[in-house]
């Protein structure tokens, strides 16, 4: 049960792509075909492994639909990682990556690993993304990029889990600076050190300091202007 | 049991000086809503006002929180004011208990205080309490089926004989408002009692100020508390088999998305008072006043959570029925249907569980004494957080589904619904560890009082910080309902 570490994760893109599905396969290894219109956001939670180390993954699943964006856009905060999704089978959800995007870089911070997946891939014969054009945005946007099928499971794992990697790397070589994000954002809750043998105050990653922390609660009780 | 007392001690110890903290400067804050409950209260409000609990005050660390200290004179404003501990007004007292006390403390130090302070100080052992439960529930089942029933009669001597457990249990009480204050009342109580023999051991809490002085947010704590509580698992399991029976009602919560959804909320909640407070500040003139006396009005209606007396006879919903209708009831038109749905699932399938706990027993009551028993106190107690922690999830998915409904639809939201519904959630959770007790105490009929009686607190501790979380919850939804209500009376202007 115990964890080195637990990202946050953020899962978007426009609505009847498949997120909610995505999900429901990375943790419980099976697929819904009808699924009820998210509201607001849902959950899911699953531990994985990485270099030795357990990483809790805390998943946030976010409503496609146009309406609830002013309230899922709240929930960016502090994501460690985002998995932008759009349907093969549909060119407009691709279409509206780059809003997707915007919105992404806007309310989390700068430095959260986006994860392009381009979803259905078991529907080639309604294919009408190619693959190429999903990497070239990828390329563009510097993203990581991937195909899935939540249905068949194919590269479902991957996508979580390489997302994670790059996270992991990216805390490796002290990317993420505390100090400067912490005016932006809050990466308190995302890249939060849980050490095991601790009494009271969580531990952090060797570049941060229990006092950093003090700081970035108190900033993350702030409101956002 | 008595090797944990030196980690466990100063764990318990920070629940209690917190509840200290800001009640010294607010003594009143919690006592005009126990009025009628004076057997328990008396006691309770003496010791609040002790000066003792100083220290605990002064030993504030970090200076960046002085500002706390000036939140806390003004009860109104403690409750407004977001972020810091004062935000969660006098709720803060006990979801700190269960930041520290949680669970794995609760088997260990903390149970073990207050048993020290129940002998101590004469309050019936939780054993007692919960055997004259079951003695209650059977007169009044007599009297319910007997129609004719006195009011006032017969309730009120078991009003006074169960003032103690009222306050243990927070919930149980049906009267008045006193449920979930008096809960914290005994807790504070025996607190005091208790910091009384921790400051020995640990003078001017070192050991337990650095968990105080914290501001971060309710999710937070709860989250460390929870991982605080895997660490001591994990410790504890190789080397003492025997602390697998102690449920881990934090971790549970978490497990059923208690905390992500209590986050999500928190959110929510944050960003929709800043949105409040920035409309007041674009306004002017009879515009302001009137938004004032309109959110006034609102937070009248968050503060009063009124808990009526009539439904005695709710002790007989036994497969959870009633709970579901009145939720049902007081969901009307809130448009949560699936979340609701969970929630019934939920209660009813505790409400069979409890049935079949009771079940053999009185069938098999003939039969011989060894064949009897398959269900051993640890599996009840289990049981039991399992299913309070669920419930308590559910209930706050519930109101982060409602919160995101109310952004979303701007419809009109009433928050006497939102409250009756706090009260309904309190009700079933009261009710619910009433009955597991009760089972605890038929199923340990043969156990000695200190294996039984630190189960049965346990069990009373979380239902009373089960309470609280949908407490804390409900008050999460009012700058909410507020930003829907200023967008609402923008649009009809506009029209």
């Amino acid at each position: 049960m115990a964890y080195a570490y637990l990202f946050k994760y953020i899962i978007i893109g426009d609505t009847g792509v498949g997120k909610s599905c995505l999900l429901l396969q990375f943790t419980d290894k099976r697929f819904q075909p009808v699924h009820d219109l998210t509201i607001g956001v849902e959950f899911g939670a699953r531990m994985i492994t990485i270099d030795g180390k357990q990483i809790k993954l805390q998943i946030w699943d976010t409503a496609g639909q146009e309406s609830f964006r002013s309230i899922t856009r709240s929930y960016y905060r502090g994501a460690a990682g985002a998995l932008l999704v759009y349907d093969i089978t549909r060119r407009d959800t691709f279409n509206h990556l780059t809003t997707w995007l915007e919105d992404a870089r806007q309310h989390s911070n700068s430095n959260m690993v986006i994860m392009l997946i381009g979803n259905k891939s078991d529907l080639e014969s309604r294919r009408e993304v190619k693959k190429e054009e999903g990497e070239a945005f990828a390329r563009e946007h510097g993203l990581i990029f991937m195909e899935t099928s939540a249905k068949t499971a194919s590269n479902v794992e991957e996508a979580f889990i390489n997302t994670a990697k790059e996270i992991y790397e990216k805390i490796q070589e002290g990317v993420f600076d505390i100090n400067n994000e912490v005016r932006h954002t809050s990466l308190c809750f995302s890249f939060l050190l849980k050490p095991l043998h601790s009494s009271s105050v969580p531990v952090f990653p060797l570049f941060l300091l229990s006092v950093v922390f003090q700081q970035c609660v108190w900033f993350a009780t702030l409101p956002l202007s | 049991m008595s090797d944990s007392e030196a980690p466990g001690a100063p764990e318990a110890s920070t629940e209690v000086s917190t509840e200290d903290g800001s009640p010294a400067e607010t003594p009143d804050r919690s006592s005009p809503t126990t009025p009628d409950n004076s057997t328990d209260v008396a006691p309770t409000r003496k010791a609040r006002r002790r000066p003792e609990i100083q220290p605990v005050a002064d030993v504030k660390e970090k200076p960046k929180v002085e500002e706390q200290p000036a939140e806390a004179p003004t009860p109104s404003q403690s409750t407004v004011s977001q972020g810091g501990w004062g935000y969660w007004g006098s709720w803060g007292k006990t979801i700190l208990s269960t930041a520290t006390a949680t669970v794995a403390t609760v088997g260990q130090g903390l149970t073990q205080v207050i048993e020290k302070a129940e002998t101590s100080l004469g309050i019936p052992s939780p054993t007692e309490l919960s055997a004259r439960v079951e003695e209650e529930q059977k007169e009044q089942a007599e009297s319910s089926s007997g129609t004719d029933r006195v009011p006032g009669d017969g309730s009120a001597a078991v009003e006074s004989a169960f003032g103690m457990l009222s306050s243990l249990t927070s919930v149980v009480q049906s009267t008045g408002k006193t449920m979930i204050t008096g809960g914290l009342d005994a807790l504070e109580f025996i607190g005091k009692k208790t910091m009384d023999v921790i400051a020995e051991g640990d003078p001017g809490f070192k050991k337990t100020k650095g968990l105080m002085n914290r501001n971060s947010t309710l999710s937070q704590v709860l989250r460390e508390a929870k991982e605080r509580e895997e660490q001591q698992t994990a410790e504890t399991e190789s080397s003492d088999s025997e602390k697998k029976m102690v449920a881990h009602y934090g971790m549970l919560f978490d497990e059923f998305q208690g905390l992500s959804h209590l986050e999500a909320l928190e959110i929510l909640s944050r960003e929709s008072e800043s949105k409040v407070k920035s409309v007041l500040t674009t306004l002017s003139g009879d515009e302001r006043v009137q938004l004032r006396a309109d959110l006034e009005l609102i937070k009248e209606s968050f503060s009063l959570v009124e808990f009526d007396d009539e439904d005695v006879d709710e002790k007989k919903d036994e497969d959870g029925s009633e709970f579901v209708r009145e939720l049902t009831e007081s969901l009307e038109g809130l448009s949560v249907t699936a979340t609701a749905e969970k929630l019934s699932k939920a209660c009813r399938s505790t409400c069979s569980q409890i049935t079949d706990m009771t079940k053999p027993e009185q069938e098999e009551e003939g039969s011989e004494e060894g064949v009897k028993k398959t269900l051993s106190v640890e599996d009840v107690h289990a049981a039991a957080i399992r299913s309070l922690a669920e419930l308590t999830a559910r209930s706050i998915e519930l109101f982060h589904k409602l919160a995101e409904m109310i952004l979303f639809s701007n419809s009109s939201t009433e928050a006497s619904a939102l409250s009756q519904l706090t009260v309904v959630l309190c009700k079933e959770i009261s009710l619910l560890s009433k009955k597991f007790t009760s089972c605890l105490t038929t199923a340990g009929s043969n156990e000695k009082g200190d294996v039984l009686n630190p189960l049965i607190t346990g069990v009373f501790l979380e239902a009373s910080n089960s309470a609280s979380y949908i407490q804390d919850a409900f008050q999460l939804l009012r700058p909410i309902v507020e930003i829907s209500h200023i967008q609402r009376s923008a649009e009809s202007t506009e029209q």
